[in-house]
């Protein structure tokens, strides 16, 4: 249990050496790909660690306030080159590296983009990333990847330690918008250090103390590539002085049991996970392992950044109830990376608890119910209003604004994005719900995104995808959105223009496109729809409108080709 | 049992298709319809079942199941 100091550190560099300070037998524990051994190091080791890094960074010409992407896997490589970065005060921006079954070209050229966009001259990463990057022609790969062996070898250089506080940027977390490159929403210190501490408060609620006061740890297998991962499972337990257990994501993938065995072994914990983490589990952990898992100590499972569905609850707690799972240990929440990370939790400690599906919730979600997220954490509010930004009553389906010192400083290097969503200190969110009995209800998004598995895809993405794709069929353009059929979550669906109606074309064409989007993105398409020549609705000015395209794919009222 | 027929097998469990559909030149995610999650366990199943240790680098060049079984004759 950590013993923190409670006056609040005021950078994130001061709460590194806090943590060294006052909780120096806790640390971060990372496991390697099979979970069959792992890495534990103290508060006191990452200070340490994180300085000498700093001061190799330094050395190789690495500046403060310059931002350098972090494309490593969740490893000491990646913590050292993150709070390295951190301590010298450049801003780390973590990026998703190649992972196993992943397709290393889109994550190239991903890296590309973000770095021109954002204008960084490095990205951290392993040499087979920079050899790779360097054989297929990536123009980055030459001079600005800093691999791990040259980050270990490089000088020490002394620095002068940033004198960072308040509002100016900790680090940037990239965040999918609906075109084009990722956005890198700008964290400061204040927003980095309140928003954990306001978590671990709301957390503890219902247990009359906040969670640093009880627990002992989390065990996370979410990426840091993600705001859950990044702020609920590094940063918070970080800031409180708490053991923290990471799992690489592909190894909960790939074993699922892996991730609550750990739990179970590690004291007290409360962990977040998406809702189709848990899904996985009630589909995948064996009926056989059952006996073999404790999880009577698992204090709060909180649940959050994608749609919480209660069959995915339900069926979780009748599973695992036997291993001594509470149903009350459910906590719905919500949150994103503009925020950086948590808006509101379940405060009751109840379960999950649902309303009937009002009128007008997103049918291409198919929910019977909605799931309370709960109430606003410290200092932060919550409205829902009309299109033309005015309040909607209690009860009324509308867009959710958020504001509060946990709101980001803006997406760097992004003016125009950060003014369409900011409108007088309240942040636009793009999702659409109500609030009933001051509690929050998500019922779709206005925002064109999938969220497929808690990740955020830009359907832009996908779309350029299929466009690529030549041969038969006379493809003229595409669009991509999710729906969700049930419990399984959201699915894409690409629905694509074409002249021809030829069964034979088209359906060469369709496994073009289906192995197209496989192959590069790993993404199956719950359903590849081809239409005529101008089926996609577009405004006047020739903007395509997914979310209109979807409603009428939703009704059935799309005609195929 | 041979590694082929093996991992076939596995195949077919994990992505819940009759064995005997199986070809060569059918992709994992295309055509089989695994998911990121559905990948990363037939890798770990293929690791388990044949006692070997697949790294990340050549995992990522596996599309169809013809990777795979030209993957475990080369290796």
């Amino acid at each position: 249990m950590g013993a923190i100091d409670r006056t609040w550190p005021t950078s994130l560099s001061e709460a590194v050496r806090r943590a060294a300070r006052d909780a120096p037998e806790q640390g971060i524990a990372v496991f390697d790909g099979r979970a069959r051994n792992l890495e534990r190091r103290t508060y006191a080791d990452l200070e340490e660690l994180a300085l000498a890094s700093a001061r190799r960074f330094h050395g190789l010409g690495v500046a403060p306030r310059e931002p350098v992407l972090v494309a490593l896997p969740t490893s000491w490589e990646w913590l050292e080159a993150w709070f390295g970065l951190l301590m010298l005060g450049a801003w780390p921006v973590a990026s998703s590296g190649a992972g196993a079954m992943a397709a290393a070209e889109a994550q190239f050229d991903k890296v590309e983009r973000v770095m021109a966009k954002i204008g960084a001259r490095f990205v951290v990463a392993s040499e087979t990333f920079q050899r790779q990057a360097v054989d297929q022609g990536f123009s980055f790969a030459e001079r600005g990847v800093i691999t791990t062996d040259a980050q270990r070898r490089a000088p020490e250089r002394s620095f002068q330690g940033p004198r960072d506080a308040g509002d100016d940027i900790a680090f940037l977390q990239l965040t999918s918008g609906s075109t084009g490159v990722p956005r890198a929403v700008a964290i400061s210190h204040r927003a980095a250090i309140h928003n954990p501490l306001a978590s671990t408060e709301a957390i503890g609620a219902p247990l009359g103390a906040p969670a640093d006061d009880w627990a002992d740890g989390m065990v996370s297998w979410l990426p840091l590539y993600h705001d859950m991962g990044l702020i609920g499972c590094l940063i918070l337990p970080l800031v409180t002085g708490l053991d923290t257990w990471l799992l690489r994501p592909q190894t909960f993938l790939a074993r699922p049991a892996l991730w609550l065995h750990n739990l179970g072994v590690r004291g007290t914990t409360f962990t977040p996970a998406p809702n189709f983490g848990y899904q996985l589990c009630v589909e995948r952990v064996p009926e056989d392992q059952l006996a073999s898992l404790d999880l009577s100590s698992w204090q709060v499972a909180l649940t959050g950044a994608e749609m919480v569905r209660s069959e995915t609850s339900r069926a979780f707690c009748a599973k695992f109830a036997a291993c001594g799972f509470s149903e009350t240990a459910f906590r719905p929440c919500y949150g994103l990376a503009e925020a950086t990370l948590a808006v509101t939790f379940d405060l009751k400690g109840e379960g999950v608890r649902t309303r009937p599906a009002p009128v007008g919730a997103d049918a291409g979600f198919a929910m019977s119910d909605v799931v309370s997220t709960g109430s606003p954490v410290r200092d932060t509010r919550v409205r829902i209003a009309a299109p033309d930004l005015s309040d909607r009553a209690d009860g009324e389906i509308g867009e959710v604004l958020i504001s509060g010192p946990g709101l980001f400083s803006g997406y760097y290097n992004d003016a125009e994005a950060t003014a369409e969503c900011m409108h007088d200190g309240w942040f636009a969110t793009g999702d659409l719900g109500f609030v009933h009995d001051g509690e929050l209800y998500l019922t779709g998004r206005t925002k064109d995104l999938l969220i497929v598995h808690g990740h955020n895809i830009m359907p832009d993405e996908i779309e350029r995808l299929a466009d690529s794709v030549t041969g038969g069929g006379g493809l003229l353009r595409s669009a991509a959105f999710s729906v969700a059929r049930g419990a399984t979550g959201e699915e894409a669906v690409v629905v694509v223009e074409v002249d021809d109606n030829d069964p034979q074309r088209l359906s060469q064409l369709g496994h073009a496109i289906r192995s197209k989007i496989g192959r590069a993105a790993g993404l199956p398409l719950a359903d590849l729809v081809f239409v005529r020549r101008g089926r996609i609705p577009r405004t006047t000015s020739g903007k395509m409108q997914r979310g209109e395209l979807r409603q009428r794919y939703v009704d059935g009222r799309l005609e195929r080709a | 049992m041979s590694d082929t027929s093996t991992a076939v097998a596995v195949i077919a469990q994990v992505s819940k298709t009759d064995p005997a559909t199986i070809t060569p030149d059918m992709e994992l995610v295309a055509d089989l319809g695994l998911d990121s999650a559905r990948a990363l366990e037939l890798l770990v199943e293929l690791e388990d079942k044949l006692g070997i240790e697949i790294n990340d680098e050549d995992a990522a060049r596996l599309n169809t199941v013809g990777d795979i079984l030209h993957y475990l004759e080369v290796r």
